[in-house]
Formats: structure tokens, sequence, C-alpha cells
């Protein structure tokens, strides 16, 4: 490992950015220091720089937390340089701010950037891995960090295959990580207006259900709603159909039963749903990456729901490799 | 928050799912109220922010002033643009908001108001009703028998039917009776909110899982390592206009007999089997119960009162007023944990700062090894749970200090909730409020809560009543009288003046 990529350096290096921040700031009420968590962020190359740092900003609002960015490349090499991110909230007088370290590292370092990581970890608070990109998908590439953190989180939506990237996520649960899958995040909304039809009596003696999907092969997000229908509904009957082309995404769900309904997802931000000749429209609102991240960083524990959709009733270890 | 309420839904997801309001009306006794402006309107404004309201929503105010609903309906959007405390007013919003507030004019002794509001509801057509009464006290009884007169107070198999009152709850025992008698003669215990602000802030709520969620402090948390704990709701202004109010009220019955009493109540409660409003409410009613109360001749040992200059020169008050602005009083708690234990609680206004706090101080260690810097036995741990502002916690213990020799002083170990949560805090009244909606009545007092904390005042109260005091006897910006300070130090004890 170059002399310049000494954890002690790096930690020294932010010590003097929390010293240079006291001095500098003309804040009457001074600057908070805030941490939560560590979030440890593996962006792939692809990646855009500016959207990430973007992201972060927001996240660091809600989940203040050290920020480790594993900027990957496929040159070979380490570098480190650290950061600051600073805000004020609306109506305080004492200005915020979240420290980060940001590492630029070839795929090939990866393994000896999880040694430098574990050192650089904000002592015993949770550490969050966010990998944002397919290759988590792809290889274990990304196993010397998975250990490192308490919690995992992929998007499976960028993956190729759909099928292989939920069932990448289901490996990496049945191997005991905590893990989190953004397309599951963003049914949210979708599974809160199921939960409250049945709250409203509108979803009674459901005895089959069908999730329609548009493009070639279901995105992760229509996999993950079926088995959760499936789940939530034994011995229901929950079909997967192949809909209009277009992006994949989940386009109608139809919930036959008493009375059947069915919702239609004409756009990613409207829901209509039609029932007893009746249609009635709502928003789904299409959170952004930043905050469906924000979701996931508020569950640090188990995830019940998922889990059960990930595993049925087996626990992680029980089910065969 | 609390434990989501318990679901048969297989579609639950309690993790991620924000507890959300039913299909609702909320009628608002004293609309053209500060109350409403100040609170319950930024508060409902903001759950509909949070999507935590139905599109369907309503809200119905009411006051004597002649009013259009449109002119009700610029009045509360001017209230919310001036009193949205932590963040920006969205003029979107307000504009799917304000077509569901309606008002109904009309003096609340008037059978035929009843009558407009019974046809306004009967128009909207909500399953369930919410009736928020922020009213004179004076009222309480007459509006809710009224509501029963009119067959607006009981809710049906389609929906519920719910009273929120605002403390306080009766001006002592026997008037909270009566009160209480008249309120159940129209609504069945579980449909009444009893709502004390004080239990809604997020910092209050966090002393339950500070004690309950961590396995270091329970076992210290008791007679044996506890050797006093301070409670402290100090406010810089004085009446600001409420004097006529506030002059029938004073510190005792405004702060201690509520608020404070229910913090206390918190803070020495035993840990409830489950995390459940019935389980929590019972044991905080257990604890009020087990407060020792006082003997006529030992009020003035354990309770001082204390007004501030000028007072009386304020606008609306007695030139000879005799109410306390400030109050302060040492309970004991006399069951296996605490016996023995004094909690000192004082509440005033004028004083230096506005800072609600609690303090617990624990016992020395048992042989002192070492002295402090003055040469004197070095302070015992102190544990300081902030509830406002600058909400946190914090953890006073001893340090050497750097250099040759060992020379100990206190540090301080801090926990600010801004350092760790980015989070925005709810409001006490927006958690409150939606509570209400949801039917948990966990963070709201019960009828024996209510009953048991006069109880606990009624002796101070009846002293008080009968003395005469030579007030004032404070000057604006001390912490209260000499006297106070002489209460703690009988014992050997001190008030944080920090």
């Amino acid at each position: 490992m170059p002399a310049t990529l000494e954890p002690e350096k790096i930690l020294k290096d932010l010590r003097n950015l929390w010293i240079e921040l006291g001095r500098d700031t003309d804040v009457a009420g001074g600057i908070l220091r805030a941490c939560g968590m560590t979030l440890v962020v593996a962006a792939e190359a692809a990646a855009e720089p500016e959207d990430l740092r973007r992201a972060l900003g927001v996240l660091m609002h809600h989940h203040p937390a050290r920020a480790i960015v594993l900027r990957l490349r496929e040159q070979s090499g380490l570098d480190a340089n650290v950061f600051s991110q600073c805000w004020m909230p609306f109506g305080k007088h004492q200005q915020i701010c979240a420290e980060g370290i940001e590492i630029a590292a070839g795929y090939g370092d990866l393994p000896h950037a999880a040694q430098l990581l574990l050192p650089l970890l904000a002592p015993d608070l949770p550490a969050v891995l966010w990998c944002r990109g397919s290759r988590v998908f792809e290889s274990d590439v990304f196993a010397p960090l998975n250990s490192l953190v308490q919690k995992t989180i992929v998007d499976s939506y960028t993956a190729a295959d759909p099928y292989a990237a939920v069932e990448a996520v289901r490996q990496l649960r049945k191997q005991g990580r905590m893990v989190a899958d953004l397309s599951w995040t963003k049914l949210t909304g979708l599974r809160e207006l199921i939960a409250s039809l049945f709250d409203a009596g509108s979803a009674a003696g459901i005895h089959s259900v069908e999730v329609i999907y548009a493009g070639d092969m279901p995105s992760p997000s229509a996999i993950y709603f079926s088995q959760w229908m499936e789940r939530a509904l034994p011995g229901v009957p929950v079909g997967l159909k192949r809909g209009p082309d277009g992006p994949r995404s989940i386009r109608a769900v139809v919930l036959s039963g008493e009375r059947e309904v069915v919702l239609k997802r004409p756009d990613s931000g409207t829901m209509e749903m039609y029932c007893g000749g009746k249609m009635r429209k709502s928003t789904i609102l299409r959170l952004s990456e930043e905050e469906l991240m924000s979701e996931e960083l508020s569950i640090l524990g188990l995830d019940p729901v998922f889990d059960k959709v990930l595993l049925g009733d087996a626990l992680p270890g029980d089910a065969p490799e | 928050m609390l434990n989501p309420v318990a679901s048969n839904n297989p579609f639950a997801d309690p993790l991620r799912f924000d507890r959300r309001a039913p299909e609702c009306a909320l009628v608002i006794f004293g609309a053209n109220g500060d109350l409403t402006k100040r609170k319950l309107l930024p508060a409902l404004y903001r759950l509909a922010y949070e999507r935590r309201l139905p599109d369907s929503f309503a809200i119905v105010g009411n006051s004597r002033t002649p009013m259009t609903g449109d002119a009700f309906r610029e009045k509360m959007r001017e209230s919310v643009k001036e009193f949205l405390e932590d963040s920006p007013f969205d003029e979107d919003l307000w504009n799917t908001f304000a077509p569901n507030i309606h008002y109904v004019a009309g003096d609340l002794n008037d059978a035929r108001m009843y009558a407009d509001l019974k046809a306004k509801l009967d128009e909207l057509k909500r399953p369930n009703v919410l009736y928020y009464l922020s009213t004179q006290p004076s009222y309480y009884g007459p509006v809710i028998e009224a509501l029963g007169a009119a067959g607006l107070g009981r809710g049906d198999e389609h929906g519920w039917h719910r009273v929120v009152i605002e403390k306080p709850f009766g001006h002592d025992l026997d008037s909270a009776r009566a009160l209480n008698a008249r309120v159940h003669s129209v609504f069945p215990e579980h449909e009444v909110y009893r709502i004390d602000h004080y239990l809604g802030k997020e910092t209050v709520q966090n002393i339950t899982a500070f004690r309950f969620g961590n396995g270091i402090f329970e076992p210290l948390w008791n007679r044996r390592y506890v050797n006093y704990v301070q409670i402290t709701a100090a406010e810089s202004i004085g009446v600001e206009g409420r004097g006529a109010y506030y002059q029938e009220a004073g510190a005792l019955r405004d702060m201690i007999q509520n608020h404070l009493l229910q913090v206390m109540a918190t803070i020495a409660m035993e840990p409830p089997a489950l995390f459940d409003s019935d389980s929590m409410r019972d044991e905080r009613a257990k604890l009020l119960r087990s407060v020792k109360i006082m003997k006529p001749d030992e009020v003035s040992f354990h309770a001082v009162a204390g007004q501030y200059r000028g007072f009386r020169e304020e606008k609306g008050v007695d030139p000879e007023s005799q109410t306390n602005t400030f109050a302060a009083a040492t309970f004991f708690v006399e069951n296996w944990r605490w016996a023995g234990v004094p909690f000192y609680i004082r509440s005033g206004k004028k004083m230096p700062k506005r800072s609600t706090d609690i303090a617990i101080q624990f016992n020395s260690a048992p042989h002192a090894l070492f002295t402090s810097e003055d040469g004197r036995a070095p302070r015992p741990n102190l544990l300081i749970l902030r509830i406002q502002p600058e909400e946190g916690i914090s953890l006073r213990f001893l340090s050497k200090y750097p250099g040759s020799g060992m020379r100990l002083r206190p540090v301080s170990m801090d926990f600010n909730y801004g350092s760790s949560f980015g989070e925005r805090s709810p409001s006490a009244y927006e958690t409150l409020l939606l509570d209400a909606m949801v039917g948990d009545a966990t963070l709201y007092t019960r009828q024996d809560m209510v009953e048991a904390s006069w109880k606990v005042v009624t002796p101070i109260l009846e002293n008080w009543t009968e003395r005469s005091f030579e007030f004032p006897n404070y000057e604006p910006g001390a912490w209260g009288p000499a006297e106070s300070d002489s209460m703690l130090a009988r014992n050997g004890h001190k008030w944080r003046n920090a």
C-alpha cells in the first residue's frame, strides 16, 4: 500500500479538516460535527461523480455519517482525500457538518482498500455499504467490503438479468448479510396502497393476483412484488404476465376477490384504481435515489418483511446453498 | 416513535409504512384562539405535508366570531405561514389542504350552533370525528354535554367520535372529578384524549427509550445509586398578555400539576411489561399514586411559592395578586425503588433563560480516593436529560487533568440530537394529533393519572390559598426566591443553575 494511504494519515487529515472548519466558520452558533454511522459508497467508474456528490449531500441531512466514497476505476492504485459537507438546518443558527473520505481505487485493489477501510470506520457506530452499480451482481469483487459492514445496499434495477440479480441478493442474505435492494424500496408506495385497500375492505377474499409488467423481462421490483403477494396470501396464485413494451416496470396489478380491483400505472407517478365500476387516481411519489437510500438507512436492523420475501420462512443459513 | 398499532393486515409493514390518519373530520372549538393559530393548524399542515392525512381530511373550526369560510381559511393560512417553525410554507400544498377547511360560527352555549355543526358534519360525511376543545376550561363540560344532546357524542359501527381536552383538567381534585363525570356522561374513557403536550415532545418520549432500551442505566436507577433528582422548567418570559388567565392558574397548577409530574412519572416509573398504551399509563399512574402526599404542616418545608417583581403591574392582574409565578416542591416517592430520594421540581417565569431539563445526581464514590482541584471531595456523577432547547443528554464524570499529579476535573460526555440524527423531529402537537386520530392513547393522560396528580398538589394548593405571601419575592432574571435554594440546602443539595 502506498505510504500516502496510511489510515493514520487520512485520519490526521480529517482532524485537520475540522480544525480548519472551526477556524474558518463565521456562523454565530459555530459548527456541530454530526456522525451517526459510516456510509461506505462503492461507486463504479461509470457513475457520475456530481450525481453522487449531490446524492450524498442530501443523504447527510437525514443521516449524518462519515462518508467513505470508494471511487472504483480500471486503473490500479489508491489515492485519497478528505472533504466535508455542511448545511444550516431551516430555522437554526448552528451549522452542521459531516465528514467524508474519498478513495480512488482500481477494482484489483479492493482487498487492499478493504484493509484500509477498517480503521477508517467511525468506531462503535453502524457501518453501511452502498454498492452503486451492477458489478456487485456479477462477481464477488465486493466480498471484502461486505464483511466490514452491518448492511449492504444494492440496486438490482441496474443488472442485466433481473432474476440473476434477485438471486444474488438472496444469496447475500443467505450468507447471513443484512442486505437491502432499492428495487424493493421503490415498492413501498405501491405496497402501502395495497395495504390501505385491505384496511378499507376493498381487497377482501382475494383468490388470485396478476402482476403485469412492461419490458422484455419483469423488473426486479416486479419479481419482489409478486413474491411479497405470495408470502402475504399463502395459497393464492400470483401470476407475472408480460404486458406492453417499454422500460422494465410494473404496469398493473389485478386483485381478484369479492370484487375485482385493478391498479394501473399509466406513468411512473400515477396510480389509477378501478373498483366496482369506479376509477380513482392517486399519486405515487417517484422517489429519487437519495430518497430511496434515506428510507433504507433508517432501517439498520432486520427488515422482517423483505426477509420473508427473500427467504420465505427459512432463516438465514437454514436454506440449502 | 411508538410501537406500531397491532394490525391483522397481511400486507402490513410497520417498519416502512408511516402511520396515517383514517378518513376523519377534526372539529376545533376555539378555532379563533392562539392555540389553533400557533400550534394546531401548523401541526396539521405539517402532517399533510408528510402525507399523514388522507386527501379527504376535513377541519371544521368554530368560534363566536362571525366569519365566512374564506375568511377563516385566509386567517389559518396566515397563521400557518407565521408559525410553521422549522419548514418552509408550500403554497401548492396549502391550495390542496385549504378546501377541506370549514367554519361554523356560533356561541358554545347556543344549541343552534350544534345543530349547524351537525348539519356540516352530515354534509361532510366523514365516518370518524375528533373534537378538540381549545376553549376556556369552563366550557369543557357544557360543550361535551351539548355534543351529547345534539347526538354528536357517540360514534357508531361506521366510525368513532373522540374528544381531545386541553389542560387544565379541573382546577383541583373535586373539579377534576366533576369534569370527568360530565365527560363520561357522553364519551367513554377510551374515546377521551387528555392532552399534555409535554408527553408528546420527542425528548420526553426518549426518556422511555433511554431507560428501557439501554441495559446500563436501569440497574443504577434507584435509591442505592441516585442521590436526588431535579426537574426544572424555566421560562425567561413573563405572562405575555395572559395575565388574566395566569392569575387564576399560577405555576403550580399551570406546570407542576400536569407537565412536570408527568415527566417525573416517566423518569421514575417501573418498566412496563409491554410497550402499549395501557401498560405505559398503568405504570405512570402507579408512580403518581406512590408520591407521598404532604401533610399540612410539611408544606412550608417542602414547597416554595414565588412571584416576580412586576407581575402585579401586568395587564389584567390584580395589584394585590397572590398568584405564584414560581413554584418549587420536594416530592418523595414511597416505593422500594425511590424511598428517601428527593425529587425537586421547580417552574417559573422571568427566570434567567428558557430551559427544561432533568438532572439525576448520583451518589459519590463510596470511598474518596482523590480530591478535586479545589481540595474538596470530587463532584459526583450527574446525568442531564435536556428537554429544551438543545435537546440531548449529558453525563458528567471525573477525569484526570493532564500533567503530573492526580488532579481530577469534571468533564461532560454529550449527546446532541442534531449530531446523530438529521431527521426533523415532529412537534408535540403533530405527534399527539396523529396519535388521537389513529387511536393510540399512550401519550395522553388518563382519568386516574389526572386525579392522582391533583392529589399530590392539593395540600400545597390548600396551604397557599390560606396563606398571605409577601410578594414579589424574586427579581426578573433570578432563579426564583431565596427560599427555593434554602429548601434544597436543608438536605445539603443545590439547584443546578447552569
